[in-house]
């Protein structure tokens, strides 16, 4: 197994080896991605030549694409051109070439969506255009978008994806970013169907300083003692209360913890099978074991909460169930619930049953 | 020793990314002692002994972005956080290995796209997180597809992680789907007809299998919802179903309603079936069948630029344990939060009563004030909880429990903070400790991103 380990990270190694900075090429050899621009925009744009008069299918364009630019001459000359061009067959003289754009857009666009507004131009964002020589467009400004959309609400409500392709690549204002409402509570709700939407701004590394029960290093209050504001799990003086809060949703621990987690622990600190019962550190009530005829027997608690069971019993064939429960001994207690059967081939085919039935 | 090997793996593999550099690294290191005292418990009529402790941490993450790269992946990302520990004095009970040298990696993997990111793939130590993956952690791989029409396909395969690459099936994993072989996907429809950002309907339904040893340890399947046609309204809905069982594991729906910019309210019902969680390898797995249901409502209210509340309330419909009979419990919550200029002051309140192991309820009042100020060059911040149980645990039916902490910048992305921590808890006892912490975060960026 060290083997295999090993020879995946030197095969990650010799991966990473042969990445280098996307951005950090040479200009020359930058230049060869993604070549200057080359047409003269700033005289039409003086004699008010209408944009579309060139870029007429950008109207009907839905999404942004590298391979289409969404600029050609027009057909015929048409009076914006005629105005200064007097010469007919200008076009042939003048070649145009449009190559595909190598960098990635970093936001989504729908110009379609947009054009049809009332109201709304090229110029309503575009102010400036670029120039011959130019390597990238002049930059727009987001102010342009924040005129109409409303950012700051979009903001709060981590909707982002809609115009961002991806967030990682801003600075982010984590400090002053909030999610509305009680966001810790309802994340997980919305995080199923729209796990690609926290993704554009959250990489695992964040999910993890909670959910990583298995691998982390310890619980996040323990790490980070002077965040005293943020609403961490388990803060505090958990341990002397976890077993209530595990009774009141049993299944919220097995979402992070399997019962071996909680029996490392509960063995260390001889809660298990070594304490007789009655001493201080045991926590079964009185009549527990065999007295089924009390409100405390074991058989009761197990039926309202087995996850309880689970975190010092869980031990396979050796569970201490099985000495009482197994087929076959004098008198034996049938364990499954009432009108319980074997539904699923799955369960019949687990190993598991053959502890007790034999 | 297999533990002391497989952590020098992992740190030669984060060292072989050193090389490969990136539009944007960020880095960040935490490097911290914490000595104190830890309780072991006694057999009866013994007492107690008291182990002294002195873990010595180093917590590091690296997330290096834009890579560019022979494949010409786009977006190309290498994250890695992990862990590694010494135990200068005794072994905690935490440590998850006898040894004294020890350690982790939380989270590690190369995510990188294609054809427009309408092909992701991401290898290495991930999540599952759409769906009903449950976060489950594996070491494997996944694969995103985004198709036309706004239908998206993910699928996936791993190894669930254990503890400090420990086993991965069998009984002492502490993975709660152990097992040695996950596997599982999710088909996703979104519709966003525009209005507003976020506008839209997804829905989706996923499979998550494990086996362990050939035998299923949980295969359920899930449906997923969330449901926004007016700004102030998102409905979520999940549910999973267990296929082994044949039964419900899970259902859940939640109304979140952002009444003004300052008000949000939350409304929600939950089902569970426990059992369904435990792993269907376990014996214990066929001993119950019964469900819980929570009724839950939340209130979060900014009352001024300087102060928000928030309140939660939830009824627990809980097994008696007897027939089909239930019992009542509850839960309450409240926080009060305030904030102005460098100074941070809150509180908050807890309440639970729920069924105990017997006939006796369980439950507790707790409390708890935290405050924090930024001076100049240095920060004070100071915690205090106490809680009253119901019932006594260990003798004791109190906890009390405090941290003060104090930091200071010490320039170039460089702070480093000192943290006390005392209580009087009934399962610690006495206990204290202290912590020193140098702290290290830097974003480095090779070239500006366009």
């Amino acid at each position: 197994m060290d083997r295999h380990l090993l020879a995946a990270v030197a095969l990650a190694a010799a991966c990473l080896s042969a990445c280098t900075t996307k951005d950090a090429r040479p200009a020359a050899e930058a230049a060869k991605v993604d070549p200057a621009f080359v047409f003269t925009h700033a005289p039409h744009l003086e004699n008010d030549v209408d944009c579309l008069a060139c870029h007429a299918s950008v109207v009907s364009s839905t999404a942004l694409s590298p391979t289409v630019r969404h600029a050609a001459f027009p057909a015929k000359n048409v009076d914006a051109c005629n105005g200064c061009h007097d010469d007919k067959d200008f076009k042939a003289k003048v070649k145009l070439a449009v190559p595909a754009r190598a960098r990635e857009f970093s936001v989504r666009m729908n110009h379609a969506a947009h054009l049809t507004q009332k109201g709304v131009t090229c110029k309503s964002c575009h102010l400036k255009a670029p120039e011959p020589g130019d390597q990238e467009p002049p930059k727009l400004e987001m102010a342009a978008c924040t005129a109409c959309h409303k950012h700051q609400a979009d903001y709060a409500a981590g909707a982002c994806l809609p115009c961002h392709v991806d967030l990682k690549r801003y600075e982010k204002p984590v400090a002053t970013f909030r999610h509305a409402g009680d966001f810790l509570k309802t994340h997980g709700s919305l995080a199923k169907p729209s796990a690609a939407s926290c993704a554009a701004c959250h990489d695992q590394t964040f999910c993890a300083e909670c959910h990583s029960a298995t691998t982390v290093a310890g619980k996040p209050s323990l790490i980070f003692p002077e965040e005293v504001q943020r609403d961490t799990i388990h803060r505090g003086d958990f341990i002397s209360r976890h077993q209530i809060e595990a009774g009141g949703d049993p299944a919220s621990c097995l979402r992070c913890h399997g019962p071996k987690f909680c029996d490392s622990c509960h063995t260390q600190q001889n809660l298990t099978g070594r304490t007789t019962l009655s001493a201080p550190r045991d926590p079964h009530p009185a009549g527990w074991a065999n007295n089924p005829t009390g409100g405390d027997f074991h058989g009761f608690a197990a039926r309202k909460n087995i996850v309880a069971c689970a975190a010092c019993h869980d031990n396979g064939a050796d569970s201490t169930c099985v000495g009482c429960h197994q087929a076959g001994v004098a008198n034996p207690k049938n364990p499954h619930p009432s009108g319980w059967k074997k539904k699923s081939s799955d369960i019949v085919k687990n190993p598991m049953c053959g502890a007790c039935h034999r | 020793m297999r533990t002391t090997s497989r952590l020098f793996a992992a740190l030669l593999g984060l060292a072989a990314a050193a090389p490969a550099r990136a539009a944007v690294v960020e880095a960040s290191s935490n490097t911290m002692v914490i000595a104190g005292q830890q309780l072991r418990g006694a057999l009866a009529g013994e007492t107690p002994g008291l182990d002294t402790i002195a873990p010595i941490y180093e917590i590091l993450s690296v997330r290096a972005r834009d890579l560019s790269n022979p494949l010409r992946l786009e977006g190309l990302e290498v994250v890695f956080s992990g862990w590694a520990s010494y135990d200068l004095g005794d072994v905690r009970w935490s440590s998850g290995t006898p040894d004294r040298f020890t350690g982790d990696v939380t989270t590690g993997y190369l995510r990188g796209s294609f054809y427009r990111r309408r092909v992701t793939v991401r290898v290495g130590r991930e999540y599952v997180v759409a769906g009903n993956g449950r976060m489950l952690q594996i070491d494997g791989g996944d694969l995103a597809l985004r198709l036309p029409a706004g239908f998206s396909v993910t699928a996936f395969t791993g190894l669930p992680v254990s503890q400090r690459f420990g086993t991965r099936a069998g009984v002492r994993t502490w993975n709660p789907a152990g097992g040695d072989r996950a596997w599982g996907g999710r088909v996703g429809w979104s519709l966003a007809p525009g209005g507003f950002p976020g506008r839209g309907l997804d829905v989706g339904a996923s499979l998550l299998a494990v086996t362990d040893d050939g035998t299923t340890a949980r295969k359920d399947l899930g449906f997923d919802a969330r449901f926004q046609v007016w700004r102030p309204w998102t409905l979520t809905a999940n549910a999973t179903y267990s296929l082994a069982a044949e039964r419900w594991a899970e259902l859940r729906a939640d109304v979140l309603w952002n009444a003004t910019p300052k008000l949000f309210v939350n409304l929600g019902a939950k089902r569970t079936a426990p059992d369904l969680f435990l792993s269907q390898t376990s014996i214990l797995s066929v001993f119950a069948d019964a469900n819980r249901t929570d009724w839950t409502a939340g209130l979060r209210y900014q009352a001024s630029h300087s102060t928000s509340v928030g309140v939660d309330y939830a009824v627990l419909v809980e097994p008696s344990g007897e027939g089909s009979k239930t019992e009542l419990g509850h839960q309450a919550a409240g926080r009060v939060e305030w904030e102005r200029g460098r100074t941070r002051l809150g509180g908050e309140l807890s309440y639970l009563k729920v069924g105990g192991l017997g006939t006796e309820e369980n439950g507790y009042v707790g409390a708890r004030v935290f405050g924090r100020h930024d001076y100049t060059r240095v920060f004070l911040s100071a915690d205090l909880a106490t809680y009253f149980l119901k019932q006594e645990v260990n003798g004791e039916k109190t906890s009390v429990s405090g941290t003060l902490a104090a930091g200071t910048p010490l320039g170039r992305g460089w702070s480093a903070v000192l943290a006390g921590h005392a209580g009087v808890t009934p399962l610690l006892s006495q206990q204290f400790d202290l912590m020193a912490k140098l702290v290290y975060n830097q974003t480095y960026r090779t070239a500006e991103v366009k």
